[in-house]
């Protein structure tokens, strides 16, 4: 196993080092938070996180086609937000709050 | 970039005055604005202050600094001050990416005791090649600012103004950038340059075997795109919140929108942001479809030899070639700025459901048919040549 | 210089992603978000992908989260006194399981150095940019042309579903 310097020049794996994090941080949202619109907003995070660990191995291995997969996942993030609000909406008409814990209630 | 310290040095100032282009044009503006709505309206407008009124802005500024700061009590104090700043952005960075004149070579020259190498200078803060994307992406910035305004200043009538223009945006920014893609399509580039140097000379193109000639007219995008001029243009009143869709500050429902709480240098910022954006919205419209700096039936070999001619050095033409090249293209945005204080002082302001109709209903389905057309059309005229 | 700009924006989106899910107002943490999208935009720019950096700030800075803060704005939530939905002893469960998560990837992250043989692009000037996007669409519209068409449909599917599912009517808002 080679030694890096993480310090001295920038490779592939700060970029994935990074994204983990991100990665991390997202889904630590996703389970902690109580509002539905902060979960979807960290579900965007995690989405980001991936897109970055995409590019980066685009860039890294010179081939493009990784780039192609953030754009459909871009596009996919964006109608789930689209989905999301309508349902946070429906949420807040029925209950004025926006918490997770009424999905509890959604039967029928 | 640059490569030695003093082109490093070039391109820093080349921003820093692309910025200051932008701030310097509002105080004009503003009196254009004053004295034009003035002009329709058959009044006098401002004329005291100095020649024409001319001394109204420099006064209006020494006003407008003087006035006194404050936050709303239940504001939010970081949105309240931030939200002028952002208004700023959008425009600033969208203008520092518009080829502004031809670009400038310069020959080797002797400058304090040392030679400098042969340069070529854009006049254009950064060139991309991805330059109208980055542009149309700059430009969707600018609601937040607006956002950040209606909800910091805590007044309902701000939230309404805030809520209105980013519905408005987010609706109008699709057929801004569909009407776009027929350009696209046209030049076959993401690149000013590209577009702009394609706009040279009399109207001719290659279609379906012929060559059509057409001298007495330039090459201009409008003659082959003129559904999509019409319609970016009414997109950009909509992105600018200019007055037939002003509804985020309509003042005879929502006092003043989004800055209602706003007074001071804070408005004056806002203001710039406006301005900002018809000036980029403006130099858009000229660089796509009006054919950029470019004179109609003049090339740029003949200013240069017209200045070489007269006894002016290599770069001392280049130079001023540039600089003649500037002074039309800002005629030519002026000339759209003019249009955007004429059309927002004789039309009346839309509804609401108006102004969702027109988006989503009219402009959308046909930016759609435009982008078809236009395909088909260049798909029946192979190795089509603009 | 490129080691440089990456620690800045490196830190920049980690500050901010963190501020997303620690601050109690859901306003400022998708204000937060849209710097942290700019931020990871600016980074993808770094990284030699322009067409991908530009589509998001458009799609992300420029319409979704605007989306986001409209939603928001409309729901007029009063201040969040807890905002975390569980208790000290599930609370720190669910941490601990998102460190064994960072740390298993971090692990496998560390093993896989030398798997790869990385060959970087060079820096792309404007022709080469355009070049790039124009290879994108290529591929796009070749390879992944059966992807994109379910795409589209997919998408039309998603705008129809928003439209029922907004007609919604009920709790305080019902007119009927």
């Amino acid at each position: 196993m080679p030694e890096i310097s993480l310090f001295k020049e920038v490779s592939l794996h700060h970029y994935l080092i990074l994204s983990a994090l991100i990665f991390s941080i997202g889904m630590i949202g996703v389970m902690m938070r109580k509002n539905l619109i902060v979960i979807l907003m960290s579900i965007e995070l995690m989405l980001n996180a991936v897109n970055l660990t995409f590019v980066a191995f685009s860039y890294y291995l010179n081939h493009l086609d990784g780039q192609i997969l953030v754009f459909f996942i871009m596009t996919i993030a964006a109608a789930e937000v689209a989905v999301g609000l309508a349902i946070a909406i429906a949420i807040f008409k029925k209950f004025k709050k926006v918490d997770i814990h009424f999905f509890e209630r959604l039967k029928g | 970039m640059g490569s030695d310290i003093l082109e490093i040095s070039i391109n820093a100032i080349k921003l820093i005055v692309i910025f200051l282009l932008m701030v310097q044009l509002v105080p004009f503006l503003v009196w254009v604005e004053r004295r034009g709505s003035a002009f329709i309206q058959n009044r006098f407008g401002p004329n005291r202050v100095g020649p024409l009124g001319l001394l109204q802005l420099l006064a209006d500024a020494i006003k407008f600094l003087w006035k006194e700061e404050f936050v709303p009590q239940k504001g939010r104090a970081f949105l309240f001050y931030a939200a002028p700043v952002v208004a700023l952005l959008p425009g600033a960075l969208a203008f520092a990416a518009i080829p502004l004149s031809v670009p400038v070579y310069l020959e080797k020259f002797e400058l304090f005791g040392q030679t400098w190498g042969p340069y070529r200078i854009a006049i254009q803060g950064y060139e991309l090649g991805i330059g109208i994307v980055f542009v149309l992406d700059a430009s969707s910035l600018g609601a937040y600012s607006l956002l950040m305004a209606g909800w910091g200043s805590s007044n309902k009538y701000s939230l309404l103004g805030a809520l209105r223009a980013s519905a408005q945006v987010i609706s109008y920014e699709l057929s801004l950038g569909l009407s776009l893609v027929g350009v696209l399509l046209l030049y076959q580039s993401f690149d000013f340059s590209d577009i702009i140097s394609a706009q040279v000379g009399p109207l001719s193109f290659f279609f379906a075997g012929h060559d059509v000639k057409v001298p007495f007219l330039p090459n201009w995008g409008i003659f082959y795109q003129p559904l999509g001029a019409l319609l970016f243009f009414a997109a950009t009143f909509a992105e600018t919140n200019r007055l037939p869709f002003d509804l985020p500050e309509a003042e005879s429902e929502l006092v003043a929108g989004y800055h209602t709480e706003y007074g001071g240098l804070k408005m004056l910022m806002f203001y710039i942001g406006e301005y900002g954006h018809m000036l980029v919205a403006s130099a858009l419209m000229v660089t796509f479809f009006f054919g950029g700096y470019h004179i109609p039936f003049i090339s740029i070999e003949g200013v240069r030899t017209f200045f070489l001619d007269h006894g002016f050095s290599l770069n001392g033409s280049n130079l001023l070639t540039s600089l003649v090249f500037h002074l039309v293209f800002l005629l030519k945005v002026l000339f759209f700025l003019w249009v955007f204080i004429w059309v927002r002082w004789t039309l009346p302001r839309f509804r609401y459901d108006q102004l969702m109709d027109l988006g989503w209903k009219v402009m959308l389905p046909w930016a759609l048919c435009n982008t078809i057309v236009t395909a088909l059309v260049l798909l029946v005229a192979k190795e089509a040549r603009f | 210089m490129e080691g440089l700009l990456f620690y800045i924006l490196a830190a920049f989106i980690l500050v901010f992603s963190l501020a997303v899910i620690v601050v109690a107002n859901p306003i400022f943490s998708a204000l937060f978000l849209v710097l942290s999208m700019i931020s990871l935009a600016f980074m993808f720019f770094l990284l030699q992908a322009y067409f991908i950096a530009t589509v998001q700030l458009i799609v992300y800075a420029g319409a979704v989260m605007v989306l986001f803060l409209m939603v928001l704005m409309l729901f007029d939530l009063k201040k969040e006194i807890d905002i975390f939905s569980s208790g000290q002893r599930l609370g720190g469960l669910k941490i601990a399981s998102a460190g064994l998560l960072t740390g298993l990837l971090l692990w496998s992250i560390h093993y896989s150095i030398g798997l790869f043989q990385l060959q970087p692009e060079k820096v792309l000037d404007a022709q080469g940019q355009m070049e790039q996007t124009k290879t994108l669409s290529v591929i796009l519209f070749t390879k992944y042309l059966f992807a994109f068409e379910a795409l589209g449909f997919l998408l039309l599917l998603i705008a129809i579903g928003v439209v029922a599912l907004s007609r919604i009517k009920g709790g305080t808002h019902a007119r009927d």
